[in-house]
């Protein structure tokens, strides 16, 4: 066993922290965790911003195989996740960089990975996904919103709900049904679209603390062309389920936790109460250690996903275990915090905030990875499922 | 970065697990919980001729020599199966006679250790049930050369059958209660040691030893006289991974054995597995073993390479008491009735488990030091 980074490593992991640093000096000041980029035009700017500067070093393509403009492996684009995670930083494309090139690179035709690739690479076009609706959430695959061809387009109607970002985004990837009389999971087609196409209205969902993140996205006859198909006609169930497993080490969320510990600890340490330093109150730093220790923990698996992802192996069980328990860890955290700040808790990022507004953000914001990406208790039955191979639910 | 076992891991791993399985099965364990001694001699030296005592030997001591990390994924198959007896406290206290010991002492313990004839123990904590420096008030006075000891230990696994114990005791009062700490190498059979067993939860023979005008030489001092704790925090670090690692062994064969008992289990027509209300706590079973699994590995690669990791080894020891405690409940719970009979596997782990958790420190003890180590000021 070993868990030492070799000497480029650290020299990629520092050169990241530091790039990553600067950036952190240019957030907006209106900027409180990472869903900040979706909230207003300021947000967005501050992750094109980002993003071009990732772009500019290559940053976007870590991992990537050489003839398509990556760089590095996998392991330096752990390193980078960690950085950005610290620095509670957007730029890298959630839907973009994280899921959709990763899905083209395993099951893109020839001709799309070479047209879109480089425009991710490049951070030219922002993604959006088209995905969930309001009668299919975890059971995607009850799905309605329909795709019919026609020569080499498809009309495509319906109603798509929780699209992260898709009032900014220039392009999605969506998944529709486009074959009415197949059997389930062969009904469905993967097609990529520009979200300027006529027909596509998308309105707001304000997330429970007032910010704009999410999305209703109606679809009225748009018209996408067959040419963006990822994966086979009909077949975009094994493409969602690419995409879906799509292992992902979530050490971007986990670091950005360390962080939060950090302010943590030194806003105990600066702040006195009932005549003394918070810091020196006993339960605050018993718990405060706990959720280090856990911190700690998940930490390490999540490296553990990193190295088998690095040597091609699957460890979708140890993932969604890191999903689980760092989303869970930072609703923890979120009321370890507002508990120690007190009526600070509640106080949203102004000048009567402390911490910079963080921990109001964290203690509703925290939901937003429990319940996305396949909701936690999704999660766990991944776990009996495939991991303990306990009878799936009929 | 490679986080897999090596191939001598593997094979330590395998014949630990063999090896076991054939010689301590759990109706075994079970007969040693109520047994005088509380250990199989005969088992113990089948074991030092397996190497398992001298793992952290060197070689010029009969020992195997093996590292850190080696050594802690053996114990960690050794806590799969659960070995009752003086093995861990004898191992981690070989530590402290290989790194303080003087040669006197190295060359009189080491390879009776290693040839299984040697039980060692560590007699720390007392009656105020502290893990602090201030815990620490058995006397040690100076009498010319050497020191004579009057105290009670408390805690103390396997004094009864014990050889030797090491014995921390307070040698000088100070302000600052690390200073005047002070570490002996003393038989357990003198005249003046009394070791009584104390029943516990897991019935794993831990005892009250009672020291009266006990002496011990100064060539049986481990490292410097009043300098004691530092050694005792390196014994506490290296005692918190494995013991640690024992227990991550012991969580690993509840999630087995409850996963393995829930697609047995019919009820409803039905494997009480297939319920998603167990489904999910499986889930959280499993989710505290991976997570537990790393943060040790962590600790001990970094034990093993000389990394200074006090921090790592004090989570790894909170977190993975809480972790034991909480899988082996809900392993007695999935079991349901069954699961709470003196004859099932499910409480032994469970009690097990329990005893775990204040060997060498407590959770809320390295939850401090981690408050300490994070820059809590």
């Amino acid at each position: 066993m070993d868990f030492k980074l070799t000497d480029a490593q650290k020299a990629h992991r520092d050169e990241v922290f530091k790039v990553c640093a600067e950036l952190d000096k240019k957030k907006p000041k209106t900027w409180v965790g990472f869903e900040s980029q979706f909230d207003d035009e300021v947000g967005w700017a501050f992750h094109k911003l980002c993003a071009k500067e990732f772009a500019k070093r290559g940053w976007l393509a870590l991992g990537w195989p050489k003839e398509y403009g990556g760089i590095g492996d996998m392991m330096d684009k752990v390193l980078f996740q960690e950085a950005r995670g610290y620095y509670d930083l957007p730029g890298a494309d959630i839907f973009g960089v994280a899921m959709l090139a990763p899905t083209l690179l395993a099951a893109g035709s020839e001709e799309l990975k070479r047209e879109l690739l480089p425009k991710i690479a490049n951070a030219e076009w922002m993604f959006c996904e088209l995905w969930s609706e309001p009668n299919a959430g975890s059971d995607l695959a009850g799905l309605t919103a329909t795709a019919i061809r026609k020569g080499d387009e498809f009309i495509v109607n319906g109603q798509k709900t929780w699209s992260t970002g898709a009032h900014f985004a220039d392009w999605a990837f969506g998944v529709y049904k486009s074959d009415p009389n197949a059997k389930k999971h062969h009904n469905m087609t993967f097609i990529l679209s520009d979200m300027k196409s006529p027909g596509i209205t998308v309105k707001s969902i304000p997330y429970m603390s007032g910010s704009h993140v999410y999305n209703e996205v109606y679809l009225d006859d748009v018209r996408m062309s067959a040419k963006y198909i990822v994966g086979q006609e009909n077949e975009g169930w094994a493409v969602v389920n690419v995409l879906a497993g799509f292992e992902r080490s979530n050490l971007d969320m986990v670091y950005g936790l360390v962080r939060g510990i950090e302010e943590l600890v030194e806003f105990c340490n600066e702040t006195k109460r009932n005549g003394r330093p918070l810091s020196q109150d006993p339960i605050v730093r018993n718990r405060i250690a706990d959720v280090s220790s856990s911190l700690e923990a998940v930490r390490c698996l999540a490296y553990r996903v990193a190295d088998q992802q690095n040597r091609n192996e699957m460890g979708l069980m140890d993932a969604a275990a890191v999903k689980i328990f760092a989303s869970e860890l930072m609703e923890k955290y979120g009321h370890l915090a507002a508990d120690i700040l007190g009526p600070y808790g509640q106080v949203k990022n102004s000048p009567w905030a402390k911490m910079g507004g963080t921990v109001e953000y964290t203690y509703q914001g925290c939901f937003v990875p429990i319940v996305s990406m396949g909701t936690n208790e999704i999660q766990r039955n991944i776990i009996a499922w495939y991991g303990l191979g306990l009878p799936r639910m009929k | 970065m490679d986080l897999r076992f090596t191939e001598q891991q593997e094979i330590l791993k395998k014949s630990a697990r063999d090896f076991l399985t054939k010689e301590c099965p759990k109706a075994k364990v079970r007969e040693l919980e109520h047994d005088a001694k509380g250990y199989d001699p005969v088992l113990w030296q089948k074991m030092a001729d397996l190497g398992w005592l001298g793992f952290n030997i060197p070689e010029e001591y009969e020992g195997m020599g093996y590292s850190f990390e080696d050594l802690a994924v053996h114990v960690e198959e050794v806590g799969r199966n659960i070995l009752p007896g003086p093995y861990l406290s004898t191992v981690v206290n070989t530590f402290a006679i290989v790194e303080a010991g003087t040669d006197e002492i190295k060359k009189e313990l080491l390879s009776k250790i290693s040839y299984g004839k040697c039980i060692l123990t560590l007699a720390w904590l007392e009656e105020n049930g502290q893990f602090d420096a201030a815990g620490i008030t058995l006397k040690a006075a100076h009498k010319g050369n050497d020191f004579v000891l009057n105290g009670t230990k408390m805690f103390v696994d396997g004094a009864h059958v014990a050889d030797y114990m090491i014995v921390v005791a307070r040698t000088k009062e100070s302000a600052n209660h690390e200073d005047g700490v002070t570490l002996f190498v003393v038989d357990a059979k003198a005249s003046g040691v009394k070791s009584t067993v104390i029943p516990t939860i897991a019935h794993d023979h831990l005892c009250e030893v009672v020291f009266k005008d006990v002496t011990a030489p100064a060539k049986n001092v481990l490292g410097k006289v009043d300098k004691g704790w530092e050694t005792l925090q390196m014994i506490i670090r290296k005692g918190s991974i494995l013991k640690a690692a024992e227990s991550l062994g012991g969580l690993q064969s509840v999630v087995e054995m409850t996963v393995a008992y829930s697609k047995e289990r019919v009820q409803y027509d039905r494997p009480i597995g297939a319920f998603q209300a167990l489904q999910h706590k499986m889930a959280d079973m499993w989710i505290a073993m991976g997570t537990s699994k790393y943060l040790l590995y962590e600790a001990a690669w970094m034990e093993s390479n000389g990394i200074p990791n006090a921090k790592e080894a004090s989570m790894t020891k909170a977190y993975i008491n809480e972790a034991y405690k909480l899988v082996a409940a809900l392993g007695v719970k999935l079991h349901g009735g069954i699961g709470t009979s003196y004859d099932h596997d499910a409480p032994l782990f469970f009690r097990r488990a329990k005893a775990a958790d204040t060997v060498f420190g407590s959770t809320d003890y390295h939850r401090e030091l981690v408050a300490q180590h994070i820059g809590l000021k």
